[in-house]
């Protein structure tokens, strides 16, 4: 910890400029991250758990969580990537804000998002329930939208952080749909148990291609790829966390859980393969072109999640354990490999290649770490990548010569764009003078490059640890046996045939580069990334339309909520199966007295519509307000009956007041209507009865409850001493309601004498000077005493 | 039965929607009292008369569900409510501005137009 404060110089020997403080927040994220790598260490080692809670259980969801073999692998690779690349961003973030001259303060924004996402990510570990699942493949979203839009002072890291959200949530939303499907056919939403109950068929492929487009979105796969590379606006440690070991390895991770379900499929197996090795095609294919130093390692994750994907297309044990050492080894070297790039652009101010060279003279602990980490993606031998290569060739050759020659273009793409990486950054005349490099920013690269050096010489460790995550993939044991052969065996012939080739295409330079640069056109011109500006864009437009529609006017924002609610009500209540639906209904004895009153009601309420005379409009009220009355009083509610005809004679009275001080009749407009608005308002009008009519009459036919509450309150009402039921409901069993009612009637008529008394409740005393003049109102020549309104001029 | 009530309500809730979209103050506080007649129309309608009224319980027989009368009494004591006050409002309008048509009396409060909410969403424009 002490060397966040002494600012050493690896590779220099100038002095620093300046010696910022402790970064509190980042070093106990640090910490807590070691200390939950050590937990997930030794809770891997003594055999994993499961733990089950109820969370929601009429709809079957639970808080599921098994920490097995893929859960250690996922969660131990989040967490010990974490620490270090926790560390290296607590003396990465101070330099990173200083240079912007943002306050320390800022880093609150960074740290909590950071540590939420490590959360997240081993809660997505862990998790079993395909609902949990889904709420934390959304979490991680949520943290990497803050993180990658930390910079939100320049607008290109605001989109970026935009579109990574939207390209990776909406998709999600495809995970949730999937989990519903299979939810509904199989009933449960945990992993286990549908993979133990689901069938071959239409609806476990359906099912399967939704949560893979979720997962495929979110490990950056073509063609919703695009995101990534932009998201490298992000800070370097947020691109070596989220875009190696967290953010993109959700979705292997989630394609990892649920595979033994995604096997049942061919559809699905062949949509993975084919997107797998287009990703590593076109994201290598791209790599090999590009010349800003991250997004040179955003395609190559693009390419490398592509090898994950196709192992998951291939179905079988070898493939299995080959994607779970896959992931482990590729994120140990893609996030050294961005740690070191942040460490290069510190110490120089660059981020081009083309401004870059002979490094490897200034900075050699750098480079070498860094090409123990190149290497690795090479799968040279003696790193962990000879043997996830070897695995990986293994799988391949199991499947048959297409995929063989698939795998060795690939392993050829990959060695030849991390070599022309490494090569430009490292050799060659010196581009850049780097500036003397903090500590903190090396040891994390070289501490990664070590455990790449390990694994590529002791593999048993992380062997038995894909062997029990390829184990849940697979759902059944899986044996991998990297090792190294001296001899012409299947495998080896491959990785040299790549070496060669990957030798070649370093070689001719000019093709290659002419290859990626059309590519790179192409992609832009034709690529899903305009897809996805030219419909947000659309999308923003059409907003716009509609908000301003919907807010030009009182009457627009009122038919904003009565049309479609009319329509989508309408259409939930036609399109839901309800028992005796859209029943008639039996007519019988005072019915018939019932239905001229309800006639009576209907024209009625039809005049008050229609009518432009106010003294009409009034009387029609309460002609309704009176026939409904009677109309209660005849279905044997005669409180209610009375209560209404009390309640009508006072309204209509209210009104008549009301209309004394008004004008007699409604201006008509002065101009026509336009065509086409006349029939607006009634159009609307028809829109939301039709609505409420299909709602009401859905509601009326369901039959109601056998055992209902006025059961209990009829049987009790003697008790009460009362005769009436509804009144003692009113004055007893709902005493409480009552006493609200009558508080709001008491604030209703507070409100009434206010508005009456000219915005006051006490008026001021006449005989005080001024207190005339101020009882006129605001406005001049609209004063109450005037006794009589007057239309404006 | 279920039916006619069901229509009425329809039209009722029809009609005070319709209302509500005029420009005329006193028509849209009919509207929302047509919308409330619908409101209280609809509860009785989901207890139709089973039997007698809901009195003397000790008398035996069938009654008519007594619940839902409660609530359309309180329906109906708070819809008089609200309609008081929206009509004391409407006539505090006309006292002060002169008119009671929403469109006259939409400029008469509004200084000049700045739009500041439009121009905020322009500045947080962020695709692209």
């Amino acid at each position: 910890m002490a060397d966040a404060t002494t600012d050493a110089t690896t590779d220099a020997s100038v002095a620093p400029t300046s010696r910022p403080r402790l970064d509190v927040q980042g070093w106990s994220c640090c910490a807590a991250a070691a200390a939950g790598f050590v937990v997930c260490l030794v809770g891997w080692l003594r055999g994993g758990a499961t733990v089950s809670l109820p969370w929601a259980p009429t709809l079957g969801v639970r808080l599921d969580f098994a920490f097995d073999g893929l859960a250690a692998l996922y969660a131990l690779l989040a967490t010990g990537v974490g620490a270090v690349v926790f560390g290296y961003g607590a003396r990465y973030l101070s330099q990173h804000l200083a240079d912007h001259g943002r306050p320390r303060s800022e880093r609150w924004r960074f740290w909590p998002w950071m540590a939420l996402f490590a959360v997240a990510m081993v809660g997505l570990a862990t998790a079993t329930d395909l609902v949990l699942i889904f709420v934390f493949f959304d979490l991680t979203a949520v943290c990497s939208y803050f993180l990658i839009g930390f910079d939100r002072e320049r607008r290109e890291a605001r989109t970026a952080a935009l579109t990574a959200l939207l390209v990776t949530i909406v998709p999600a939303v495809a995970l949730l749909a999937g989990a519903v499907l299979l939810s509904a056919t199989y009933g449960t939403f945990s992993v286990p148990e549908l993979v133990e109950r689901a069938e071959p068929g239409t609806t476990t492929t359906v099912a399967g291609l939704l949560i893979v487009v979720a997962a495929l979105a979110k490990s950056a796969q073509v063609p919703l790829h695009f995101w990534l590379p932009r998201a490298m606006e992000a800070p370097t440690p947020v691109s070596a966390y989220l875009h190696s070991a967290a953010m993109v390895a959700a979705g292997v991770l989630v394609l990892g859980r649920v595979h033994p379900l995604l096997a049942r499929s061919e559809v699905v197996l062949t949509v993975l393969l084919v997107v797998g090795l287009t990703s590593i095609a076109v994201g290598g294919v791209l790599a090999l072109g590009r010349d800003e130093l991250k997004q040179v390692l955003a395609y190559s994750t693009i390419s490398q999640y592509g090898y994950v994907v196709t192992l998951y297309g291939m179905v079988g044990a070898a493939a299995s354990g080959a994607a779970a050492f896959y992931v482990v080894v590729h994120a140990v070297a893609k996030c050294a490999l961005f740690l070191s790039a942040g460490a290069v652009t510190t110490a120089t101010g660059e981020d081009r290649l083309s401004h870059l060279g002979g490094l490897g003279r200034r900075l050699p602990v750098l480079a070498g770490a860094t090409g123990v980490a190149a290497a690795t993606l090479a799968a040279l031998p003696l790193t962990g990548g000879f043997f996830s290569d070897e695995l990986f060739f293994g799988a391949a050759k199991e499947q048959g010569p297409v995929l063989v020659v698939a795998a060795v273009l690939a392993a050829a793409l990959t060695f030849a764009y991390i070599g022309r990486y490494w090569m430009r950054l490292f050799l060659g005349p010196t581009g850049t003078t780097p500036a003397p490099l903090s500590r903190v920013l090396v040891v994390p690269v070289v501490l990664l490059a070590l455990v790449a050096l390990v694994v590529g010489v002791l593999p048993a460790p992380i062997t038995q640890l894909a062997e029990d995550a390829g184990a849940v993939s697979h759902a059944a044991p899986v044996a991998l046996s990297p090792a190294y052969h001296l001899d012409l065996r299947a495998t080896n012939v491959m990785a040299l045939a790549a070496w060669t080739l990957g030798g070649l295409l370093l070689a001719v330079t000019g093709l290659r580069d002419r290859a990626s640069r059309a590519l790179a056109v192409a992609g832009d011109r034709l690529g899903p990334r305009r897809a996805y500006t030219a419909s947000v864009l659309g999308l923003r437009r059409w907003s716009g339309r509609v908000h301003d529609w919907e807010t030009r006017d009182l009457r627009s924002s009122i038919a904003a909520v009565l049309v479609p609610a009319g329509a989508l009500a309408a259409a939930a209540f036609a399109s839901t199966p309800i028992a005796q639906a859209y029943s008639v209904g039996p007519i019988s004895g005072t019915d018939w007295l019932v239905l001229p009153l309800l006639a009576l009601t209907g024209v009625a309420t039809v005049v008050a519509a229609r009518t432009r005379e106010r003294l009409s409009i009034v009387l029609a009220l309460s002609a309704v307000g009176f026939a409904l009355a009677a109309v209660y009083a005849l279905q044997a509610a005669p409180d209610v009956a009375l209560v209404a005809v009390l309640v009508e004679t006072m309204l209509t009275l209210v009104f008549l007041a009301a209309l004394a001080r008004l004008p007699g009749t409604e201006p008509r407009r002065e101009s026509a209507p336009r065509a086409g608005r006349r029939w607006r308002d009634p159009v609307i009008g028809a829109i939301a009865g039709l609505g409420a009519f299909a709602v009401i009459w859905g509601y009326l036919s369901e039959p109601r409850e056998a055992p209902s509450v006025s059961a209990d309150q009829i049987r009790l009402t003697p008790a009460a001493h009362g005769k009436d039921v509804v009144t003692v409901i009113v004055a007893d069993f709902r005493g409480l309601d009552t006493l609200g009612e009558i508080t709001v009637l008491l604030i209703a008529a507070v409100g009434v004498a206010t508005l009456l008394r000219r915005g006051r409740l006490w008026l001021p005393r006449p005989g005080r000077p001024g207190a005339r003049r101020s009882s006129c109102g605001w406005s001049p020549g609209s004063c109450w005493d005037r006794a009589s309104w007057s239309p404006s001029p | 039965m279920t039916l006619a009530i069901a229509a009425v309500a329809a039209v009722l809730f029809g009609a005070g929607s319709y209302l509500l979209l005029q420009r005329s103050l006193i028509r849209v506080v009919a509207g929302i009292a047509l919308i409330s007649q619908c409101a209280i129309v609809t509860i009785i309608g989901s207890s139709l008369s089973e039997g007698r009224a809901a009195i003397d319980p000790e008398q035996g027989g069938p009654l008519s569900d007594p619940l839902p009368q409660a609530l359309a009494l309180t329906a109906l004591v708070i819809g008089m409510g609200t309609l008081a006050l929206l009509l004391a409002l409407v006539h505090r309008v006309v006292v002060a501005h002169g008119t009671a048509e929403r469109d006259e009396l939409r400029d008469v409060d509004r200084p000049a137009v700045v739009d500041p909410e439009g121009a905020g969403r322009r500045e947080g424009d962020e695709t692209e």
